[in-house]
């Protein structure tokens, strides 16, 4: 908990100073907005995080995403699948996909690294390949579907959106296997030292597997709220560098990418931590050219001041315990 | 499932090997026996704009015996070198292309102009040694898709322009169009354009612009840029999208926060979701650009030059696709003739 603290504190940083900035910024229809964006990144943020803390690493993510939801408008409104046969054929492919990453790994002894990365290549090439490359929608049909993304739950005056309810569901799931069971003892013991976990009688293939099932799963899960969302799908640009933003708020909100550690939490707040600060900058009308500039800035700035003050802290304490 | 999941991809990668091989085995071989013409016709991007511009690039190919490849760099301007390169050491006989950075490409167009006949369509490198540029003129239909604004917000009031990258001359061009025509500044010669610094607003007497947002070719991206807008400016007038699926983005945001017909829309570009808006009475129109002509005349002109014929080229270099503005009352004729030209 206390690991997540700083990037918490940077999310409230932020909000705060573009709150006072312009008040528009905490009306509920931005609000909402930005707590559907962050959902539909947060969900994909979880998977990789599975990844992460087993000292693992998922670069297809985005191309994932964009496989997932180039074949599923492709599959609804070209091919005219009924919808729940078209959901089980993604997800099953995604679940596919997580599986070959695994036994690829663990059986082969392939570096994730490469595995991950020519998956990257793999996937967009086949959603660009299977759709001819043309762009993709729904148009005005799957309305029932499509709220699955764009729906909102009405609290009071708030609605609160349905891929955030996902992203709620998901990260209490991602949460209690993490810390209450034996899987997520088993996956946190295998990051901080993979001989050591199997000496010590984890079966860590299984475990390896496992971890990247789940990460492809929820980026295949990404996809279709990313693709039901946006509605006009371009097989080659669907989801691209996406897997950095997931990697990067797995990381933000606290997951070592030397594996062993993490928190779900932090990671969802991390991902916030990427939306508001996006938000922000078309909320104040900062011209978009410096966008990046801003994002790298902010969090660099963040990531320091969170390190100096937990190093000062930890002074402070062992100038008290050695004065005690 | 699983098993047809794995099959499903399987044989996406066979297929995917058994059709590209033959295409590249005739382009380097091909020439030697009957030496039939092989043009490359190269986009900006993927886009569906890309595609109407295909299909007039297939009926050129019949009709003037010739075959184009159509290459569509997916990630911008290292994508498209990389295109254009392999298409000259196939040993193309012309090239037609859309430069993504005119000005920092110079000295790339005229390295092929060096070994194949080369052309610039849809957004052109005038600086460069291309033997002419067919399009339209972007800085016109600037001032087109500028009029559609005023129509419809005659009282005047808040515009705040998208685009996906403004690197490119084209959208530079509409951009500024937009900007002036708003401002009713007078119409300035072609190479006296002024562009306005694309940060902070720029405030007319009616209207005020409050910015050009760029999304990367992000769609996800385009329609959150958009929702920030109606979030951060609650009387925004008008919002124009310079790239084909700018409109659509903000037409989905904007039917999301119930604003239809409160937060005026201006398009360019023929994309489906926008004439369908336009039908619907949610987008007040769009400037055409017809790029079915792009495909057609760049291959007219191309396979006209690789035969030695000089008379194809255009007077001033610049063959004028004439642009149409589509509104309510011609959406469904230009719906109808644009799904023909398709070949739906």
């Amino acid at each position: 908990m206390k690991k997540t603290l700083g990037i918490f504190g940077l999310l409230v940083f932020v909000c705060a100073f573009t709150a006072i900035a312009n008040p528009n910024f905490v009306n509920a229809y931005n609000i909402q907005n930005t707590i559907r964006w962050t959902a539909l990144y947060g969900i994909i943020s979880i998977g990789v995080a599975y990844v992460i803390i087993s000292g693992g690493i998922d670069l297809s993510i985005g191309s994932v995403v964009g496989l997932v939801g180039s074949m599923l408008a492709w599959l609804l409104a070209v091919k005219d699948v009924n919808v729940p046969v078209a959901l089980a054929t993604v997800v099953a492919m995604s679940i596919c996909i997580g599986l070959a990453h695994g036994l690829l790994i663990t059986k082969l002894r392939l570096q994730p690294f490469v595995v991950t990365l020519c998956g990257l290549l793999l996937y967009r090439g086949l959603a660009r390949y299977v759709t001819d490359d043309q762009s993709l929608g729904f148009g005005s049909s799957f309305e029932g579907l499509r709220s699955l993304a764009t729906g909102a739950l009405p609290i009071g005056g708030f609605s609160l959106p349905v891929p955030f309810l996902i992203m709620i569901a998901l990260a209490i799931i991602a949460s209690i296997l993490l810390n209450f069971t034996r899987f997520g003892r088993h996956l946190v013991a295998l990051g901080q030292n993979e001989t050591a976990a199997k000496y010590s009688g984890i079966r860590t293939d299984g475990v390896i597997i496992v971890s990247y099932v789940f990460c492809s799963l929820l980026a295949g899960l990404g996809g279709i709220l990313f693709a039901l969302d946006v509605n006009s799908i371009q097989p080659s640009g669907l989801g691209e560098f996406y897997e950095l933003y997931a990697i990067a708020a797995a990381v933000l909100g606290g997951c070592s990418l030397r594996g062993g550690e993490g928190s779900i939490v932090g990671v969802v707040i991390g991902a916030a931590v990427m939306r508001v600060l996006y938000n922000a900058i078309n909320i104040l009308h900062i011209p978009t050219h410096l966008e990046f500039a801003i994002i790298g800035a902010v969090i660099l700035t963040g990531v320091i001041v969170d390190e100096v003050v937990k190093r000062v802290v930890a002074k402070r304490r062992a100038r008290i315990d050695a004065s005690a | 499932m699983r098993k047809a999941g794995i099959a499903c991809i399987l044989m996406g990668v066979v297929m995917a090997g058994c059709t590209k091989v033959p295409e590249t085995a005739s382009d380097t071989g091909a020439p030697a026996e009957s030496d039939p013409i092989q043009l490359a016709f190269v986009t900006n991007g993927v886009d569906p704009f890309w595609n109407i511009a295909t299909a007039g690039v297939r009926t050129a190919e019949q009709e003037f015996g010739v075959t184009c490849e159509v290459l569509m760099p997916p990630k911008g301007i290292v994508d498209q070198k990389r295109m254009i390169e392999s298409a000259l050491s196939n040993g193309i006989d012309g090239l037609a292309i859309s430069p993504i950075d005119a000005a920092n490409q110079v000295a790339f167009i005229n390295d092929a102009c060096k070994v194949t006949k080369v052309i610039t369509q849809d957004s052109d490198a005038p600086d460069s040694e291309r033997l002419c540029f067919v399009g339209m003129d972007n800085y016109k239909a600037g001032r087109e898709a500028g009029k559609l604004v005023k129509e419809a917000l005659p009282e005047g009031g808040k515009v705040m322009i998208y685009v996906g990258r403004l690197e490119q001359l084209n959208s530079q061009q509409r951009r500024q169009g937009v900007i002036d025509e708003l401002l009713d500044r007078p119409i300035p010669a072609p190479d006296a354009i002024q562009y306005d610094p694309p940060g902070g607003e720029i405030v007319g007497e009616r209207y005020t612009i409050l910015g050009t947002r760029t999304d990367s070719f992000d769609y996800a991206k385009a329609k959150s840029n958009a929702e920030d807008t109606i979030a951060s400016v609650p009387d925004i007038g008008c919002m124009v999208g310079l790239w084909a699926y700018n409109v659509p983005a903000c037409l989905a945001a904007v039917k999301e926060a119930n604003k239809v017909g409160k937060i005026q829309l201006v398009s360019f570009d023929e994309d489906n979701a926008t004439l369908q808006g336009i039908a619907d009475g949610a987008v007040h129109g769009t400037i055409s650009q017809q790029p079915y002509e792009y495909g057609y005349h760049s291959v007219r002109i191309l396979a006209g030059l690789a035969r030695g014929d000089e008379t194809v080229l255009p007077e001033n270099d610049f063959y004028e696709v004439p642009i149409v503005v589509v509104k309510k009352d011609n959406v469904e004729a230009f719906r109808t003739k644009l799904a023909e030209l398709r070949g739906e």
